[in-house]
């Protein structure tokens, strides 16, 4: 064991320890606490790179496992491992993190509670990185729990403005019930395999022997005990992960700050959920016998995936909010990676969370550069035009669109998208999910194009036109640069976003076909060939052809007229009004949970207060009387019955004291008399004993 | 008779920690004569106190770092891991005792009223060390003479002298009827030695009934139990608050001691029983009927008693009954919750004299009646007395229940499947609930009744008594320690036991 292996716990406790001293500075101490976590951030990145170097030549898993309480005969362990999903993903979190940190000290600037920002922020990639490194279910659950409470004090840390803290609920209970579901899996899964370590040389959950036992065992319906724990593991996942049906949260925890929506919503903490079902893959494709066709658990991501991916690309093409078409762009590659992950394994899953990371991280800093350059305006109607004020945001944002449109051959999102469908093309169920993906892929380029033509083209509809909402309150800007004058962000904004861009193109070339060395390393196995695997080359230009249309359709609808007023109406609105709004309100979804769901839970929570109001304190009430009559009776009784004998009888035992303090007459003859007479009575006694 | 020649250097080694305080006392008197004749009163009183407490704390050092073990002339003086705890627990109550008198400043003759007390510290250390009846009658002897001075030792207050004569009337008097016990056991053995006399008792005679009663007498007068227990109140009350506590604590544990090895081991040949309804004689119904007479009188007659001192008088008279219960058992286990018991009562006592002594400086008086506005005037002292006194009553987190507690179940072990002493334990748990009664008196009167004058809020506090205040607190401390945590006194006790039987 390498001593990293030893030391990878430091990585988040770096940012955790940073996170627990900035929450012990005053509100006034800004640069200690942006300095606290940029420099902790970057130990950890030092250290992840580090980790990957170790992984890089060891790829088998390395753990430290250490007991962590022991209750009765059971020990229940924690530990952290070392393996190249956790290298990899350590490397993009710390590295991501790290940017959108320096980012933030530009993008918060103005804000009062700066100290506060960073400390959540802090603790934020703590929990993350914990995520990462357990070796422990129960480990990955603490810290997957510590990352839903930063995700929820972080969406509302505008909390003043009510639709930010409503967000924050939200987010923070629908993850719970995804959570709830996670919560039953680990409980069972210790139950079954009595242990949560993962793996502890042979003996972990994930090593062949408990999986083997698992994956033998059936309960309902035939469904065997891996795939049941699988996928009540994979209920967390649906809710960290912004999945159909638990998706709600994630395009409303767009109220909370671009970085944070960068850093947590689009980057890292709901790819945790995809994270999580790479790490426990063994357990979810476990086959107890040889079979042919994937397990039930891996189908249901694939499809969960399938209608994730094809639903939030429709419902982006119609938003109007830079960051909610984002968000909804988010959902729908989050759905992509489901997709890879259950038709093509981890390595197909992790390669496009980790290009889309990037990627998409560059797409939310570049939109906070527009948002903070337009003075908090984040309707793109009023936009526009924006590429002669803001010339870097335009060429970098223009990657990272072109990345997650999956423009052919340059850009990384195109390689890693092309794994997935390439895999979804070869699943031995069906056919099904490929099309969808497609379909997804081709809105996906439209919906990217139909913003940047919004953004960037056309004429600018920033000035004088109505007025400016300010859902993101850093309107100090306004005072600095009049009113309706785009204007480039600062360097410490747009650095990043340079890197960020670098590495939207350079990333892809890590997984292309021609040179896997992604996959054979996430894989372990050393042989970096080339696979020529029939049909490649067909669904490469598939794709290709899939993505420039969509770039086409988008550029012919938005693009070739460039738009005059803000208060025209969209082209598909014009055409299909009724389609338009309600792909605009998501299908309607959070309308139906509030007419069925919430609705429901009102409903209880009024029949609970009733029966608490009723009939719990009728009998409480009830029950009290009954003990005052009974307090009432016991009183009479006391004072009339009990006092007058305890009266008399405490007199006679007075007056007894008194008869016996009566000998105490103060004569010191009288008292040696009492000696006498003890002395004769005690040995009278026993002489009479004695003589008889 | 196992080594006929003594050497002198075991004697040595097992008589040090008494030559220390011989050697500390004298030091003190002619300091006090000497290098102090300039100071006041205050600084001699202090002075003196202080230096007898380091020699005692000398004297605990050497028992405690050397373990002077030993068995000179068959029992005449021995030295084992029990005796020092013993030792060791005597010279804590010593120390405790003549911190409390440092603050006094009743006589002018400091210098002596500390060499007595250390006098009588070494009679206790003879007494508790030895098992050979002439050495145990010269310790009482010297540990009694002592004390009487020190109940005389007011010499403005007539009361003092009045109760102090009667003390040493009384002592004297039992005092001879031990002697004419002791001739008796002698003349029946042809021995002193208490383990010679064991081996050769058979059966009950009348010359040892008489034995028996008249040392019950004798020792009963040292633990004040009833009827031998006249003297106690007037000493109480009358005898400077440290004499009557010294008396109240260090000579009862040294007297228990004796009489549980006098009983157990002197008189092992005739030891009757208890169990009620078939009393058999012999000396365990005598103690048992001592110990019913005390727990009832003592704590009936309590109830009556308007001064705080006097009361405490009568409830130690029920105290003695209980620890005389763990004679009746006879067992080592009943041994170890005697000694627990005797060290925690002795300390509450202690505690409980110096918030008097302090009380009776400030307001003159002792009396229930004029304790009102002491929760208010003084929060710290009323709270350390309502330690002390629910200690002495046996509630439950202090180390006054846990003694009650161990003491009843030994009690009750002794003899697992017949309980001979259930009625005697019933007795005890029965009057002990009468206790709570006027303990609970005291602490109302200092805390819930309002004074009658706003006088007694204001806070009257008089020179010299810091070191008791201190004391106070620490033996509030030490009593609440004990009793969360009993096992820092029991366990080395059980460990040293299997040593004695």
């Amino acid at each position: 064991m390498t001593w990293i292996v030893r030391y990878v716990c430091l990585i988040p406790a770096l940012p955790m320890l940073a996170a627990g001293i900035s929450a012990l500075l005053p509100q006034r101490s800004r640069k200690p606490a942006a300095g606290l976590a940029i420099v902790s951030m970057a130990a950890s990145f030092a250290l992840a790179l580090c980790a990957f170097a170790a992984a890089l030549s060891n790829p088998s898993p390395q753990v430290f496992n250490f007991s962590w309480l022991q209750f009765g005969d059971q020990t229940l362990a924690l530990g952290w491992l070392l393996d190249p999903l956790t290298a990899v993903m350590l490397v993009m979190v710390t590295f991501v993190g790290l940017l959108i940190f320096i980012y933030s000290t530009g993008y918060m600037e103005h804000d009062e509670n700066f100290t506060r920002f960073f400390c959540f922020l802090a603790l934020f990639a703590g929990g993350m990185l914990g995520v990462i490194i357990a070796n422990s279910l129960l480990l990955l659950f603490m810290c997957w729990e510590i990352v839903g409470l930063t995700s929820y004090l972080l969406i509302g840390f505008w909390y003043q403005n009510p639709r930010a803290a409503a967000a924050a609920k939200k987010a923070f209970i629908t993850t719970r019930i995804g959570d709830l579901g996670f919560l039953i899996g680990m409980v069972w899964l210790y139950a079954q395999a009595h242990t949560l370590l993962f793996y502890d040389s042979g003996r972990g959950a994930l090593e062949s022997g408990a999986v083997s036992h698992l994956a033998v065992t059936t309960t309902i319906y035939g469904l065997t005990l891996s795939s049941a724990i699988g996928l009540l593991i994979f209920c967390g996942a649906m809710g960290k992960s912004g999945q159909v049906p638990l998706h709600v949260w994630l395009p409303d925890a767009m109220e909370g700050p671009t970085p944070v929506s960068a850093l947590i919503h689009a980057a890292t903490m709901v790819a945790a959920g995809v994270f999580l079902i790479a790490r426990i893959y063994p357990l979810m494709s476990a086959h107890g016998v040889e079979v042919v066709t994937p397990t039930i658990a891996l189908q249901v991501v694939t499809w969960v995936g399938a209608i994730t991916a094809l639903f939030g690309a429709t419902v982006a093409v119609a938003q109007w909010d830079i960051k909610r078409i984002l968000a909804y762009s988010t959902v729908s590659q989050l759905g992509y990676m489901m997709i890879g992950l259950g038709v093509g394994g981890p390595a197909v899953g992790m390669f496009h969370l980790i290009t889309h990371a990037f990627f998409k991280a560059l797409l939310f800093l570049g939109a906070g550069s527009v948002i903070h350059g337009c003075s908090g305006e984040q309707d793109i109607r009023r936009m526009g035009g924006l590429r002669k004020y803001m010339p870097l945001t335009f060429l970098t944002y223009g990657i990272g669109m072109l990345a997650l449109s999956g423009f052919p051959l340059v850009v990384s999102g195109f390689w890693s998208k092309d794994a997935i469908l390439y895999s979804a093309h070869h699943w031995s169920v069906s056919q099904l999910p490929f099309y969808m993906a497609s379909l997804g892929a081709l809105l996906t380029a439209f919906y990217m194009t139909r913003q940047v033509c919004y953004v960037f083209f056309g004429t600018l509809r920033l000035p004088g036109h109505g007025p400016v909402s300010h859902s993101e309150p850093d309107s100090e800007d306004t005072r600095h640069h009049g009113a309706g004058h785009p204007h480039e962000s600062p360097a410490v904004m747009t650095a990043p976003l340079a890197i960020l861009a670098f590495f939207a193109f350079a990333l892809g070339f890590l997984g292309t076909p021609l040179w896997p060395w992604f996959q054979s390393f996430l894989n372990g196995d050393h042989s970096v060939a080339a696979e020529h695997e029939p049909g490649l080359v067909a669904t490469m230009a598939a794709s290709s052809v899939i993505a420039l249309l969509g770039i086409f359709l988008g550029w012919l609808l938005y693009g070739r007229q460039s738009i005059a007023t803000c208060e025209a109406p969209d082209v598909l609105e014009r055409a299909q009004p009724q389609t338009f709004r309600v792909l605009h309100q998501a299908y309607f979804i959070d309308a139906i949970y509030d007419a069925t769901f919430v609705r429901l839970t009102r409903w209880t929570a009024k029949l609970a207060d009733l029966l608490d109001r009723f009939l719990f304190h009728g009998i409480v009430q009830a029950i009290s009387f009954g003990v005052l009559g009974l307090a009432w009776v016991d009183s009479f009784v006391d004072n009339y019955v009990v006092n007058f004998g305890f009266d008399s009888s405490w007199r006679s035992i007075s007056m007894g004291g008194r008869a016996m303090a009566a000998l105490q007459g103060g004569r010191v003859q009288a008292y040696l008399r009492y000696i006498g007479l003890a002395l004769v009575a005690l040995v009278l006694y026993l002489l009479w004993g004695v003589a008889r | 008779m196992s080594s006929i020649q003594p050497t002198y250097s075991q004697l040595l080694s097992l008589a040090i920690p008494q030559m220390i305080l011989v050697g500390t006392a004298l030091l003190a008197m002619s300091i006090d004569l000497l290098a102090l004749r300039r100071a006041t009163l205050s600084t001699r009183s202090a002075a003196t106190a202080i230096l007898g407490s380091l020699g005692c704390a000398a004297a605990a050092a050497y028992i405690a770092i050397i373990h002077p073990n030993g068995n000179l002339l068959g029992g005449v003086l021995l030295g084992n891991a029990f005796i020092q705890l013993l030792q060791i627990a005597i010279l804590a109550l010593t120390i405790a005792v003549l911190l409390l008198a440092a603050g006094s400043t009743f006589t002018r003759h400091v210098g002596e009223y500390v060499l007595l007390i250390l006098m009588a510290t070494v009679g206790m250390l003879f007494l508790v060390a030895t098992q050979d009846l002439l050495v145990i009658f010269v310790s009482i002897e010297l540990l009694s003479l002592s004390l009487y001075t020190l109940a005389a030792f007011n010499k403005q207050s007539r009361f003092s002298w009045e109760a102090a004569l009667k003390y040493f009337l009384f002592g004297g008097m039992s005092a001879a009827f031990l002697l004419f016990g002791f001739s008796l056991l002698y003349g029946l053995s042809n021995s002193t030695s208490l383990s010679e006399i064991g081996a050769h008792i058979h059966g009950l005679s009348p010359l040892l009934a008489i034995a028996i009663v008249c040392v019950a007498v004798g020792l009963g007068f040292k633990v004040a139990a009833a009827p031998f227990h006249f003297w106690a109140p007037d000493i109480y009350q009358a005898a400077p608050a440290p004499s009557a506590a010294f008396i109240a604590s260090g000579s009862k544990v040294a007297s228990f001691i004796v009489f549980f090895q006098l009983a157990s081991i002197g008189f092992a040949g005739a030891q009757g029983s208890a169990t009620w309804g078939h009393f058999v004689r012999g000396w365990i119904p005598v103690i048992a009927l001592v110990a019913a007479l005390s727990m009832v009188l003592g704590n009936f007659v309590a109830i009556r008693q308007s001064s705080v001192r006097r009361l405490l008088a009568y409830s130690a008279v029920a105290h003695a009954g209980y620890m005389l219960l763990a004679l009746t058992a006879h067992t080592p286990q009943s041994l170890a919750a005697l000694v627990y018991y005797v060290v925690t009562y002795s300390a509450a006592t202690i505690g409980a004299f110096a918030v008097l002594s302090i009380v009776e400086a400030q307001t003159g008086s002792d009396r229930i009646g004029d304790l009102p506005g002491l929760s208010r005037r003084e929060p710290v002292l009323s709270f350390c007395l309502a330690i002390f006194l629910l200690s002495l009553a046996g509630i439950p987190p202090l180390a006054g229940f846990f003694g009650k507690f161990y003491l009843f179940v030994a009690a009750l072990q002794s003899s697992p499947e017949s309980m001979p002493l259930l009625w005697l334990v019933i007795l005890a748990i029965a009057t002990s609930a009468v206790s709570l009664y006027y303990y609970l008196r005291v602490l109302k009167a200092s805390y819930i009744t309002t004074p009658e004058s706003s006088a007694a809020l204001t806070s009257g506090r008089v020179s010299g008594e810091e070191i008791p205040r201190v004391l106070c607190v620490l033996l509030a401390a030490a009593v609440v320690l004990l009793g969360a945590w009993p096992s820092l006194l029991l366990r080395p006790l059980l460990n040293a036991l299997p040593r004695v039987f």
